[in-house]
């Protein structure tokens, strides 16, 4: 079986073939190796490989990824079949427009632009609060504000859009 | 020997405070709010009271309501904890007025203290050299005045302020008004207090603090310093017991402690308070302010002295003498703590709350957790995402430092972004291992540093274990991946169906 994986390092290929708990796999382009899995807890792997003993811990992501955290790495892997039809990646953003989203879940407390406002890189343009700390979203190039997309007060979650500049 | 003690806090301290009580025969109440019904210091208290919605403003830090649960519930004694009411003055006022002991000073040590301002010129006044700066709150002509007679750097401070909050450097003129705007309305939250004063900027200072403890009687003592140069935001993140400077320079303790207790006892002082010290790179140390309560970081200090610094709290509050003298205190072997956040370092610390999915707590000899974190639990977004604090204790900083990386390793937090990875990088440092340590650590750090790149071997057992997971869930049908989604879709489901 072949899976094709987008991590950090982009898209690498894994072929994997056995039964649990023992399987033989080739990733990005290396020899076969062999290494036993076992789950002893859930979605928490115990890995034996080439006698060194690993303890992988998954997590599955809203975006769809996976998350596995190994003695304190975390790896954000996105899993694709290649046999099956896939959608293409989200699409980029049309030219020239740029969002300011979320970096964490929390609340909008002041919004200090709006749309049709001509604003300067590094200007503040919201101030998003999480946990007593206040957090200002700056422009991060000159433009004009095509679209505020919250008041204040809205609760927002991490990702979530802003404000877009053109 | 009090009965009863109502604790007017949350999360880990009220935790903490709760297992002194227990181990004292003390019954505790919790208070709460909306978002902390089920947090770990309600699920632990004997008795508990539900005083009001999310925001703090509207629940912990409202007096009357905390008075009327202890009322309500026959406490004879209230712990502030630290943060929330903790150094209002007005609240010690009250709980003594409603006939309560307030385990802490005199309200009127904390108005002395309690206001950044006030305490420098008690600090002046006891003879404790302080950093330059101005002697009350500024408006935005005042603070360009300051900054224009003394230069750039400057620091902006909240008047009432503590734990990072209200806190701002300045570096140049065009950043002063948004600069002042900010702390001012982010004091206003945290302390309903906007009033920012203005420091000039020690670069690089360590920042030493001297542990005190009172009682009623005119006694005092100092329980060694502790170093708390590691911050992110201005807000502390890992300390240590004793300061590897002082440890090199002994005469500092002294010198220090001396000092921290006179300005102590120029206000009153009694119970547990903190003094802290800027110390240059000449080894000068200068009067930055006094904690006029419990310290978060205060388990360092009870691992070296190998006290109970809450049990000593309620003791001289309930009028106990101090049980030792100055000679009678040593510190023993080395403490660490490092404080967990749910906070992803490596975005500028922007913090993360959400809900645990896992947790794997370390173990073992030497290895100390305050925390209030439980699997399943969702850390709100309402309040500092401290998780816990780990804490370490060895024979030497050598092997409380390897200690500390031990522990941290065997630390696992899933579902939400954790500082505990950066921690073992911090730790493994050389200049950290060689005691450099400075407030600017943290940020020179990031910049010399690149997050850590995983060994190989790492990077194909992921792959090996993304691959399969997929298969297996695959396998299993989209039920069984995601449980919690379907159990909200459900709720939502039922909600419309009624």
């Amino acid at each position: 079986m072949k899976l094709n994986l987008h991590g950090p390092n982009g898209e690498q290929a894994i072929e994997i073939a056995g039964h649990a708990p023992v399987y033989r796999f080739r990733w990005s382009g290396a020899a076969e190796r062999t290494a036993n899995v076992e789950m002893p807890e859930p979605n928490v792997y115990s890995v034996l490989l080439d006698g060194r003993v690993y303890d992988a811990r998954v997590e599955e992501t809203a975006a769809g990824t996976l998350v596995i955290v190994i003695d304190g790495y975390r790896f954000e892997i996105g899993v694709r079949d290649p046999r099956r039809w896939s959608r293409k990646d989200a699409a980029r953003s049309a030219d020239g427009v740029q969002t300011v989203a979320a970096p964490m879940p929390g609340k909008v407390v002041r919004v200090l632009a709006a749309a049709g406002d001509r604003v300067e890189a590094g200007q503040g343009l919201l101030v998003v609060e999480a946990m007593k700390m206040q957090n200002e979203m700056k422009a991060s190039r000159a433009g004009r504000i095509l679209s505020v997309a919250v008041k204040e007060g809205a609760t927002v979650v991490a990702g979530e859009v802003l404000a877009t500049i053109e | 020997m009090f009965r009863k003690v109502l604790i007017a806090n949350r999360g880990e301290i009220a935790v903490r405070i709760i297992r002194t009580l227990r181990e004292m025969g003390i019954a505790s109440v919790a208070v709460y709010s909306d978002a902390d019904r089920l947090s770990r210091h309600v699920r632990m208290a004997d008795e508990a009271e539900h005083i009001g919605p999310s925001p703090s403003a509207e629940s912990y830090l409202v007096i009357e309501k905390v008075m009327d649960a202890a009322r309500k519930h026959g406490a004879d004694a209230v712990h502030p904890g630290y943060g929330f009411l903790s150094e209002n003055a007005e609240f010690a006022a009250a709980c003594e007025d409603a006939g309560l002991v307030f385990i802490g000073p005199s309200a009127e040590s904390i108005r002395r203290m309690g206001s950044k301002t006030a305490a420098r010129q008690t600090a002046v006044a006891a003879g404790a050299p302080v950093v330059p700066g101005t002697s009350h709150g500024v408006d935005l002509e005042e603070a360009r005045a300051f900054a224009a007679e003394n230069g750039y750097p400057i620091l902006l401070k909240a008047v009432a302020g503590g734990g990072g909050k209200g806190m701002r450097r300045v570096d140049r003129d065009a950043d002063l008004a948004s600069s002042l705007r900010d702390a001012a309305s982010e004091a206003a939250r945290a302390f309903r207090n906007p009033d920012i004063y203005v420091e000039r900027l020690i670069e690089n200072g360590r920042h030493i603090e001297i542990q005190v403890l009172g009682d009623r009687h005119g006694n005092m003592v100092f329980l060694g310093e502790r170093e708390c140069s590691l911050q992110r935001r201005h807000q502390k993140v890992m300390e240590e017991c004793p300061s590897p400077l002082v440890a090199q320079y002994p005469e500092m303790r002294l010198a220090m402690g001396e000092a921290a207790m006179r300005a102590a006892r120029a206000a009153g002082y009694y119970n547990a308070g903190t003094v802290e010290f800027l110390v240059d790179r000449d080894r000068r140390f200068y009067f930055l302010e006094m904690n006029t309560r419990l310290q978060v970081e205060h388990p360092i200090t009870e691992l070296a002295t190998g006290l109970d610094l809450v049990r000593l709290q309620v003791e001289v509050a309930d009028g106990a003498r101090l049980p030792f003298t100055q000679e009678q205190i040593a510190l023993r072997g080395w403490a660490m703590e490092c404080r967990v956040y749910a906070e992803d370092p490596y975005n500028h610390f922007l913090p993360y709350p959400g809900k645990l999915t896992r947790l794997t707590r370390p173990l073992g000899p030497g290895v100390r957790i305050d925390g209030c974190v439980y699997d399943g639990w969702v850390v709100p977004m309402e309040y500092d995402p401290l998780l816990a604090k780990l804490v370490v204790w060895a024979e030497h900083r050598e092997n409380a430092t390897a200690r500390m990386i031990r522990a941290l390793r065997e630390y696992d937090v899933g579902g939400i972004h954790t500082n505990i990875g950066f921690f073992r990088q911090i730790l493994e440092d050389g200049e950290f291992r060689r005691g450099n340590l400075h407030t600017g650590f943290i940020d020179d750090f990031l910049e010399r540093t690149e997050a850590p790149k995983a060994p190989e071997d790492l990077s194909a057992v992921a792959a090996l274990i993304a691959a399969l997971h997929t298969v297996k869930r695959n396998a299993n049908g989209a039920a069984k991946t995601a449980p919690e989604t379907s159990a909200w879709k459900e709720t939502g489901r039922n909600e419309m169906l009624r």
